[in-house]
């Protein structure tokens, strides 16, 4: 079979080095080289929809090499519902992210694009390693490049705000290393194998089928490692502080990748690890879990209220988002988690435009503040225009796409044991608060009168800008009114998780 | 057993780094002597060729002889070619096929090989280093010593006697306490020569005093033992040590201490808490190139010698790491504690450096407890996880030599150019010499443990093999501290990527020291990313307890 897998994973890599050899001081080349490989890269992912088998729930597009047999570590790759929609979703906004910095990035320019190549490289290959160190190199990986882009190309403060992003994840991920060691251990000695086995599909399989069952204490113990790595990475209140000084500091090309993709690998390793290999520490977690993801939505939306900043703003409705994405996860069942997965797609895209919104103003003006804009509509009707629409995507309305993703999780949530309406309750404040926050960030800057003669100059997007922003509407109206496309594929996987979850459990009681 | 003459081709490695030293220091003779720079540049070129040369042909014969890339099997045609190998290879180890100790002193199994293979290349590596260097007053002293030390390194990795244990030890340190005082003009490297010597003396008399207590014990119950069941004649070799230690029943707290007093005169040589005082002012005081030296291939040696001695005589002491009261204990316990302090000590001491040499002295204590950790794995119930701890340990050292070569190598190349081995001279070096700055964000992620470079999988597979012996709170302070590592390593690509450079000028990278950085980084990233080769290669190690347990 075609190794599509390992062409999408390595392709942004191999530009990169591609890039090392085009001269420096052609930044045009460079440019060029690197939204050509990502283009390229996008094109060749959408593959990976069209040939997937909605029908099968395993694993897809498998590939498997024996890397270092000594220890029982493997190359090994493979895509499934849940992992679908995020590789295609990072495809996608690395080249929008990398057109962005086109005119925004003017030092040492080839080095941003190779950074972003190799990051592209690392954030897909967490998505679709199937080998638990394969999956921790990746992981590891994915914060060499985000911190080098903020601490080189950031601004004010963005040495500190590198080097706690750097610690903070680092931190979490030496935690997540432990679990990777103790579970296969634990692994070895169940099974009674020679050799320990570091593959997340035969660890997973041997927890589905028996053979392989952990003491409920020791579950807990590794449930809570990976856990806080996840947390962090998500980030889960009390988790999130670097995540505002990161996104601050970062060129808004970095802050679309950091919301757009590298949050939702910590949701999407809640799923595939935290869920799949321990179901009944899950399920004593989840009310936990839920609480704190609740504080979230409200903590971080009330926050952002607070917040003249637009960027801070928008960082700090990522936190309120991300609360949801973990709420609808540890509603454990099929349409919690079926609507986090989507809201995973839908976070990325309406939060990655809202940084790109947030970037456009800010290479104008230089200025984030809310208060030195208004009546930004009049002189820049289709900027007012775009950027209502990407607001009222991330605010939920109907017929966008953010309201089909929060519906979901908060049905699953209502009717989950482990969750309940309270949850939904509480929850319910935090979109409309959301509409608060958002919709007065709109008001304040785009309605009313010009009052700064400063803005009264300002040029309307550029046909490049229009592009960007009509390339990530097109996703957010079909997912909005088509969202059983987006679903279908997901079914399958994610009925088998929560299928295998509720046969774990039931077995334990 | 006396000495054989086809011995020779067995400690052939051995002659040649002797005849090496010989002829650079001899052919320093034939060279112009004058007081001007060109003719003192010249003499230090043609000391420098001539060590790189004798040491890389010197790794090249090795690696023939190892038998590792090609062994000439029994059915093959006798030609020229296949003659020459098949004697070169007629000493070495096949299969289990281990030939007994040269005179009963000095074992060339695989745990030999492997450190020669090490010492020479890690050698070689330095010496491409200084190639480059401002010109060095006797340039033939300072290389001939160098590869004397080279030499008294791959002894000590074979020793498998008390003298000779201890005639390496001293022939791998004094030419080291020479280098590392090479600056005779500048106070600080003769600080660190006479403070190295002084530590060095210091830790040579307690690994004798432990030996003599060692030996005391095992010869008086000699007497009572069955002497024609003991391997060998000569008391003092590790085999028969052991035999008579085993045969002496329960070890007595005579036995105990001289083994204590010899696991802190190795404690010194490879720069571990609580006997890692000189190591910061050492490495920041010495010739960065003899820095890189000290802090890798000497280390390692300590390493091989450690493993070897407490593996091939102490097996019945090995104890347990497990911190339950009535089960810790023997050397993996007291080894297992020395780790933890080590790592905790020196991961925090290293935070408040602003020195990038002694930074990265601290960083090297740090290794060491991880290194440490290797020889704990020893503890392991089952011999298939003791040898994945030698492996592991072995393995960490390669990495952990190339990743240092490099780094310091780094520091050397700026220090050159800037005059200090401050951190902040390392100041916008990515806007001098990205190349240059490139190396060093390998080297330092690298040290710092980060995938997919091979200072990852040599922790990892360290852990992993802790984690088989049960010790698992050591490999949680393990991973623990390689929280605030990363802190202060970050600190120096602070420094190299987001501060602006003092002076902007491009940052010249001399050939040489450029090709060896080059080689150790290819290194640090072909051992991250395949390193199932040598993992092959290291599994072949058979020390003998863990066969024989």
């Amino acid at each position: 079979m075609f190794p599509y897998l390992s062409l999408i994973l390595w392709l942004p890599a191999l530009g990169a080095l591609a890039l090392l050899a085009t001269p420096r001081e052609q930044h045009q080349t460079a440019r060029s080289i690197a939204l050509a490989v990502s283009l390229l890269t996008f094109v060749i992912s959408l593959a990976l929809p069209l040939r997937f088998n909605a029908a099968d729930p395993s694993m897809q597009f498998v590939e498997q090499v024996a890397w270092i047999p000594q220890w029982g570590i493997s190359y090994h790759l493979g895509l499934d519902g849940l992992s679908l929609w995020l590789v295609v979703l990072t495809t996608f906004l690395i080249p929008i992210a990398l057109f962005a910095t086109w005119n925004s990035i003017h030092a040492q320019v080839r080095y941003f694009q190779i950074l972003m190549l190799l990051l592209e490289t690392a954030m897909i290959g967490v998505f679709i390693a199937l080998d638990t160190i394969l999956f921790y190199l990746f992981w590891e990986f994915t914060l060499i490049p985000m911190a080098f882009m903020i601490g080189i190309w950031g601004s004010g403060n963005r040495i500190y705000a590198a080097r706690k992003f750097f610690l903070y994840t680092f931190a979490g991920s030496v935690l997540m290393l432990m679990g990777i060691i103790g579970l296969s251990f634990l692994h070895r000695d169940a099974t009674g194998a020679e050799l320990t086995s570091f593959s997340l599909t035969q660890i997973m399989g041997d927890i589905r089928t028996g053979a392989f069952a952990l003491e409920f204490g020791m579950e807990q113990l590794l449930f809570g490692l990976f856990f806080i790595a996840f947390a962090i990475k998500v980030p889960m209140w009390p988790f999130h502080t670097w995540l505002p000084d990161a996104h601050v500091q970062a060129p808004t090309a970095g802050s679309v990748i950091l919301a757009g993709v590298l949050l939702k690998l910590g949701t999407y390793g809640l799923i595939r690890f935290n869920l799949s290999l321990f179901p009944n520490a899950s399920e004593w977690a989840a009310p936990a879990i839920g609480i704190l993801a609740v504080i979230g939505i409200i903590y971080g939306a009330w926050i952002a209220f607070a917040q003249t900043d637009m960027k801070k703003l928008v960082a700090y409705s990522s936190v309120s988002h991300m609360g949801f994405i973990v709420l609808g996860i540890f509603a454990l069942n099929e349409i919690g988690i079926t609507g986090a997965v989507l809201q995973m797609v839908n976070h990325g895209l309406s939060t990655g435009a809202l940084f790109l919104i947030v970037g456009y103003i800010y290479e104008r003006r230089h200025t984030r503040e809310m208060s030195e804009f208004g009546g930004l509509w009049t002189v820049m009707p289709i900027y007012g225009g775009l950027a209502l629409v990407m607001v009222l995507s991330s605010v939920g309305l109907p017929g966008l796409n953010g309201f089909i993703g929060e519906f979901a999780i908060m049905q699953g949530a209502f009717i989950s044991p482990a969750l309940g309406w309270g949850y939904v309750a509480v929850s319910v404040i935090g979109v409309v608060l959301a509409a608060v926050y958002l919709l007065r960030m709109y008001r304040e800057t785009f309605m009313g009168e010009v009052n700064k003669p400063e803005n009264a100059e300002l040029k309307d997007l550029s046909g490049g800008e229009i592009g960007m922003m009509v390339a990530l509407l097109v996703p957010i109206v079909v997912i909005g009114l088509f969202p059983t496309l987006f679903f279908a594929p997901m079914q399958a996987s994610i009925s088998e998780v929560a299928q295998a979850f509720r046969s774990v459990v039931a077995e334990g009681q | 057993m006396s000495f054989l003459l086809t011995d020779i081709p067995r400690i052939l490695p051995e002659i040649l780094l002797l005849v090496l030293a010989l002829l650079i220091l001899g052919s320093d003779v034939f060279e112009r002597w004058a007081a001007d720079e060109q003719a003192a540049l010249e003499r230090h070129r043609a000391s420098a060729s001539l060590a790189a040369l004798g040491l890389g042909m010197i790794f090249a014969i090795t690696l023939l002889q190892s038998g590792y890339l090609y062994t000439v099997p029994d059915t093959a045609d006798s030609n020229y070619f296949t003659n020459l190998l098949r004697n070169l290879q007629s000493g070495i180890p096949r299969g289990s096929n281990v030939p007994l100790p040269v005179m009963d002193m000095f074992a060339t199994d695989h745990l030999t090989i492997i450190g020669r293979l090490l010492f020479t290349g890690a050698a070689f590596l330095i010496v491409l280093l200084t190639y480059d260097n401002p010109p060095l007053r006797n340039p033939g002293e300072f290389y001939s010593l160098l590869v004397l030390s080279t030499l008294g390194m791959c002894l000590m990795a074979g020793a498998t006697e008390l003298i000779m244990l201890f005639l390496a030890i001293e022939l791998t340190s004094i030419p080291l306490y020479v280098l590392a005082g090479y600056f005779r003009n500048d106070r600080q490297s003769v600080e660190a020569g006479m403070k190295y010597f002084l530590y060095g003396a210091f830790s040579s008399a307690l690994l004798l005093y432990g030996m003599s207590f060692v030996y005391g014990y095992a010869s008086s119950t000699a007497v009572a033992a069955d002497l024609t069941a003991l391997p060998t004649s000569v008391i003092t070799s590790f085999d028969t040590l052991r035999e008579l230690i085993a045969q002496a029943g329960e070890p007595a707290p005579i036995l105990l201490i001289g083994m204590l007093f010899m696991i802190a005169g190795i404690g010194y040589k490879i720069a571990i808490v609580p006997f890692h005082g000189w190591s910061p002012d050492v490495y920041q005081g010495a010739p960065t190139t003899m820095t890189a030296f000290i802090s890798t291939a000497s280390k390692a040696a300590g390493f091989f010698l450690l493993l070897r001695v407490l593996d091939t005589v102490f097996p019945n002491v090995v104890g347990n790491p497990i911190p339950v009261f009535d089960e810790f204990g023997g050397w993996t316990g007291m080894l297992a504690l020395l780790a933890a302090l080590t790592l905790i000590i020196a991961n925090l001491a290293a935070l408040p450096q602003t020195n990038a040499k002694r930074l990265l002295a601290y960083s090297g204590i740090a290794h060491a407890g991880f290194l440490l950790m290797g020889v704990i794995a020893q503890a392991a119930p089952f011999s298939t996880d003791r040898l994945n701890g030698v492996v592991a340990l072995l393995y960490y050292l390669v990495v952990y030599a190339v990743m240092n070569i490099g780094a310091f190598g780094v520091i050397a190349i700026v220090a050159q150019d800037t005059g200090s081995d401050e951190i902040t001279a390392l100041n916008g070096l990515a806007q001098r010499n990205l190349g240059l700055a490139a190396l060093f964000t390998v080297f330092v992620f690298a040290l710092a443990g980060i995938p997919p470079l091979a200072g990852f999988f040599a922790k990892f597979y360290i852990m992993l093999a802790v984690w088989q012996a049960n010790a698992i709170w050591l490999v949680v302070i393990a991973l623990i501290s390689t929280i605030p590592a990363l802190y202060y390593y970050l600190r120096l690509l602070r420094a190299v990527f987001m501060m602006p450079p003092d002076i902007s000028t491009p940052m010249p990278a001399p050939r040489w020291m450029m090709a060896s950085l080059v080689v150790s980084a290819v290194l640090v990233l072909v051992l991250g990313l395949f390193p199932a080769p040598l993992l092959d290669v290291l599994e072949q190690v058979q020390v003998q307890v863990i066969a024989g347990r």
